[in-house]
C-alpha cells in the first residue's frame, strides 16, 4: 500500500473520531489541517496569481504601472502597526468601490430584471387552457415577496398573501434539505469508498 | 467512558447502512434525469473541436461528489475532441482541477497545449470573470505552470468569451451565480453547471429563466451521466448506497414523528 | 486622511466602474481590463495578510502556551507548504501535491462528511410536522429523497415527474423571490457604499 494512502487513511479516521466526541488525535488532525489549508492557499495565490500578474511583468519591464497594485496591496500591511493602520483603507476603499460599481448592473439586469422577466408567462394559452405551472410560478413569486415586504404590517389580505408565500417557501427549503440530505451523503459515500477499497481493501 | 447517547445510534445506523451496501457492490440501474439529459445532450451536439471553459469552482471539502461529476463531463468533452480551458476560481479547486483534466486527459489521448490548458486559479472571482470578458491572455498571461499564454496553440485565437462556446462552472457554492451574473449577463457567454446536490435549488431561477443553459447536480446526476457516455466511474458504484442512505433519513424522520406524535397522545391523555 | 480619501477612493472606483458598464469605447474596455487586474491583485495581497495574521496569532498563542502542541502542529503543516513548494515546485506528482491529496483533501473532505451524520441525527430529532407549514417542509424533503432514490420508482413511476414539477415550479418560484430579494437589497447596499452612507468597511477607529 502507497505511504500517501496510509496517511491519508489514517487522518480521515482521526477526523472520524470526532463522532463519538471531541478528542485529542481529531483536535490534532484539525490544526493540521487548517495549517496546511493555509500553506495552500499562500503557495496557490504566490505562485499562480502574484507571479503571473505582478512579478513577472513588472520586474521584466514590461508594465512598470503596475507598481500601483504593488503599492495598494502592501498598504494592506499597514494594519499590522497601528499609527498607519488606516492606510490599509485605502486599497479596502478600491475593492469596496469596484465591487459595488460592478454590482449594480450585475443585481439589476443580470438577477432582478431577468429573474422577473422569466416570471412574466401566459397564464392561458392559445386554446384557452390555463398554464398551471405559469399560474404558480407567478403565485409563488409575488406571495414569497410579499413576505418578505416588512414595510407594511401582514394583516389582513396582504397578511393572507404573507401567509400563502410561508408555504412556497416551506416547500423550497424541504427540497433544499432534501438535496442537501443527498449532497452530504455522498461526500460520506466517498469517503468511505476510499475506506473500503483503497485503505481497508474490503472492496473493489 | 462517556455513555452513548442517542444521536450515537443514529450515526451508528447510517454508518452500517452506507459500509453493508458499498460491500454488496450491486449496481443500481436509473434513468438520466431531463436535466443531466440537457447537459449532455449539449455536450454531445457541439461542433467537434468546440472550445470550452472548464471553471473548477469547488473546494477539497466537496471532492468525494465533485470528482464523479467533473470526471464524467470531462471525459465526455474530451471525447468529443472539444478544446479545454481549465481555471479554477477558488483556491482548492486549483489542483484538483488540474489532477483531474491530466487525468481524463490521459485516458483519452489528449495532449496538453493542443487538446487542453489549464490556466490555474485567480483569487477575485468577480474581477476574473469580469477581466476574461476582455482579454484570457492579460487575465492569464501564463498558465498554471508559469508558461506564456501565446505559446499554446490552443489558444491562439481566443481572445475572450466571444471565442468560447460555454464555460462549464463545476461548483460546490455559489460561484456560478458569478458566472451567470456577471460573465453571462454582460459578455453573453453561455453558462452551463455541473454542481453539487445541495446547490441545485440555488440554480433553478437561472435555469428557469434561461441564464444557465442546462445543470447537472450530485452524486445520482454523475451516475445518470456515466449511464449516457457508457463508463461508470464514482457516480454509479456509490448509487445504491446513496438510495440506501435516503432511504435510512426517511425512516429516522418518520420514526422521529411517530415518537413525537405519539408522546403528544400520551400528554394529551394524561 | 483616516476616512475621507479612502471614502473618496471608493466613490471614484465605484462610479468609474458603474459608468465603464455602458461604454464599448476601446478605452473604457482597457481602463476595465486594468483594474480588473489591480483588484485581482490587490485581493491577493489580502489574502497573504490573512496568511500572515494567522501565523502571527499562532506564534502568539504558542509563546503564552494556550492549546500548543496542536498549535504547533498546525504551523508545522503550515510551514511545510511553502517549503515543500519552493523546492519541488507545484507540479503534478511533487511532494506539494501529495501534501494536498493525502492530507489537506482527504482531512477537509472527511469533516464535510461529518455533516451526514449530523443530518441524520437531526432528521430523528427535529424534523418533526409540528405545523401545517412544518408539514409542508417535511413532505416535499422526503419527495425528493424518495424521488432521488431507485426506491421511488416502486411507489409510484410517476414520482420523479411529480418532484421535478415541485423543484421546477413552486421551489422555484420561492427561491426566484429571495432572490430578487437579495438582488434589490445588494443594489441598494452597492449604492450606499458608493456614496458613502454605507461606512462600516471603514471600521469602527478615527
Amino acid at each position: 500500500m502507497e505511504m500517501g494512502t496510509i496517511i491519508a487513511g489514517i487522518l480521515t479516521l482521526a477526523i472520524l473520531s470526532f463522532l463519538y466526541r471531541d478528542n485529542p488525535i481529531y483536535k490534532m488532525a484539525e490544526y493540521l489541517l487548517i495549517g496546511v489549508s493555509i500553506g495552500y492557499v499562500l503557495v496557490i495565490t504566490w505562485t499562480n496569481t502574484l507571479m503571473s500578474l505582478l512579478f513577472v511583468p513588472l520586474f521584466a519591464g514590461s508594465d512598470l504601472w503596475l507598481i500601483i497594485p504593488l503599492i495598494l496591496g502592501l498598504l494592506m500591511w499597514a494594519r499590522f502597526h497601528k499609527n498607519i493602520a488606516s492606510l490599509s483603507r485605502i486599497p479596502i476603499g478600491f475593492m469596496i468601490g469596484s465591487g459595488a460599481g460592478v454590482a449594480i448592473p450585475a443585481m439589476l439586469y443580470g438577477r432582478t430584471l431577468r429573474q422577473l422577466s422569466a416570471s412574466v408567462t401566459p397564464l392561458v394559452d392559445s386554446s384557452g387552457v390555463p398554464n398551471i405551472s405559469g399560474i404558480v410560478v407567478i403565485a409563488g413569486l409575488l406571495t414569497t415577496l410579499s413576505y418578505f415586504y416588512f414595510s407594511r404590517e401582514h394583516k389582513g389580505h396582504f397578511g393572507r398573501l404573507a401567509k400563502v408565500g410561508t408555504f412556497f417557501l416551506m416547500v423550497f427549503f424541504g427540497t433544499t434539505f432534501g438535496y442537501t440530505v443527498m449532497s452530504r451523503m455522498s461526500t460520506f459515500i466517498g469517503r468511505m469508498e476510499f475506506l473500503l477499497t483503497d485503505f481497508l481493501r474490503l472492496a473493489n | 467512558m462517556k455513555k452513548l447517547e442517542a444521536r450515537h445510534f443514529a450515526f451508528l445506523g447510517l454508518f452500517l447502512v452506507v459500509t453493508l451496501t458499498m460491500l454488496l457492490n450491486i449496481k443500481l440501474d436509473m434513468k438520466a434525469s431531463p436535466y443531466t439529459q440537457a447537459l449532455y445532450n449539449y455536450i454531445e451536439f457541439l461542433p467537434e473541436g468546440s472550445t470550452l471553459i472548464v471553471s473548477f469552482d469547488h473546494e477539497a471539502s466537496s471532492l468525494p461528489e465533485i470528482r464523479p461529476i467533473a470526471t464524467a463531463v470531462l471525459r465526455h468533452a474530451f471525447r468529443k475532441k472539444h478544446k479545454l480551458i481549465g481555471v479554477s476560481l477558488l483556491a482548492e479547486g486549483t489542483l484538483i482541477g488540474y489532477r483531474l483534466m491530466r487525468e481524463t486527459a490521459g485516458e483519452h489521448g489528449a495532449e496538453y497545449g493542443t487538446d487542453y490548458v489549464y490556466l490555474g486559479f485567480r483569487p477575485q472571482y468577480i474581477a476574473a470573470i469580469l477581466a476574461m470578458g476582455e482579454s484570457i491572455e492579460k487575465t492569464y498571461p501564463q498558465d498554471y505552470l508559469g508558461n506564456p499564454y501565446g505559446q499554446f496553440e490552443l489558444l491562439k485565437g481566443v481572445q475572450n468569451y466571444d471565442d468560447i462556446a460555454a464555460v462549464v462552472s463545476i461548483a460546490d457554492g455559489s460561484l456560478t451565480t458569478h458566472w451567470i451574473e456577471y460573465g453571462q449577463a454582460r459578455y453573453g457567454v453561455r453558462v452551463v453547471g455541473a454542481v453539487t446536490a445541495a446547490m441545485v435549488t440555488t440554480y433553478d431561477p437561472y435555469l428557469a429563466s434561461g441564464q444557465m443553459y442546462a445543470m447537472m447536480g450530485g452524486l445520482r446526476g454523475a451516475a445518470e451521466y456515466e449511464k449516457l457516455i457508457g463508463k461508470d466511474g464514482g457516480g454509479a458504484r456509490g448509487m445504491l448506497a446513496q438510495s440506501s442512505a435516503h432511504i435510512y433519513v426517511i425512516l429516522l424522520i418518520v420514526l422521529g414523528n411517530i415518537a413525537y406524535f405519539s408522546s403528544r397522545r400520551t400528554k394529551g391523555s394524561g | 486622511m483616516g476616512r475621507k480619501f479612502p471614502l473618496a477612493v471608493c466613490f471614484l472606483f465605484g462610479v468609474v466602474m458603474f459608468i465603464q458598464y455602458f461604454s464599448q469605447s476601446t478605452a473604457a474596455r482597457n481602463l476595465n481590463q486594468t483594474i480588473l487586474d489591480y483588484w485581482q491583485i490587490v485581493f491577493a495581497f489580502t489574502l497573504i495578510v490573512g496568511v500572515f495574521s494567522f501565523f502571527k496569532n499562532n506564534v502568539t498563542h504558542i509563546s503564552r502556551g494556550a492549546d500548543r502542541p496542536y498549535r504547533v502542529v498546525g504551523l508545522i503543516g503550515f510551514c511545510s507548504m511553502p517549503i515543500l513548494a519552493l523546492i519541488w515546485g507545484i507540479k503534478a506528482d511533487t511532494p506539494f501535491m501529495w501534501m494536498f491529496e493525502n492530507v489537506q483533501a482527504p482531512m477537509q473532505s472527511t469533516v464535510f462528511a461529518l455533516l451526514a451524520f449530523f443530518v441524520a441525527s437531526a432528521s430523528f430529532r427535529g424534523f418533526r410536522a409540528r405545523s401545517l407549514p412544518a408539514a409542508v417542509l417535511l413532505i416535499s424533503a422526503l419527495l425528493m429523497l424518495l424521488s432521488r432514490s431507485n426506491i421511488g420508482g416502486y411507489f409510484s413511476s410517476g414520482l420523479p415527474e411529480v418532484a421535478n414539477w415541485v423543484r421546477d415550479y413552486p421551489s422555484m418560484a420561492a427561491r426566484r423571490a429571495i432572490l430578487i430579494g437579495i438582488g434589490l437589497g445588494s443594489l441598494t447596499t452597492s449604492l450606499r457604499v458608493i456614496i458613502g452612507i454605507e461606512r462600516t468597511w471603514l471600521g469602527g477607529e478615527k
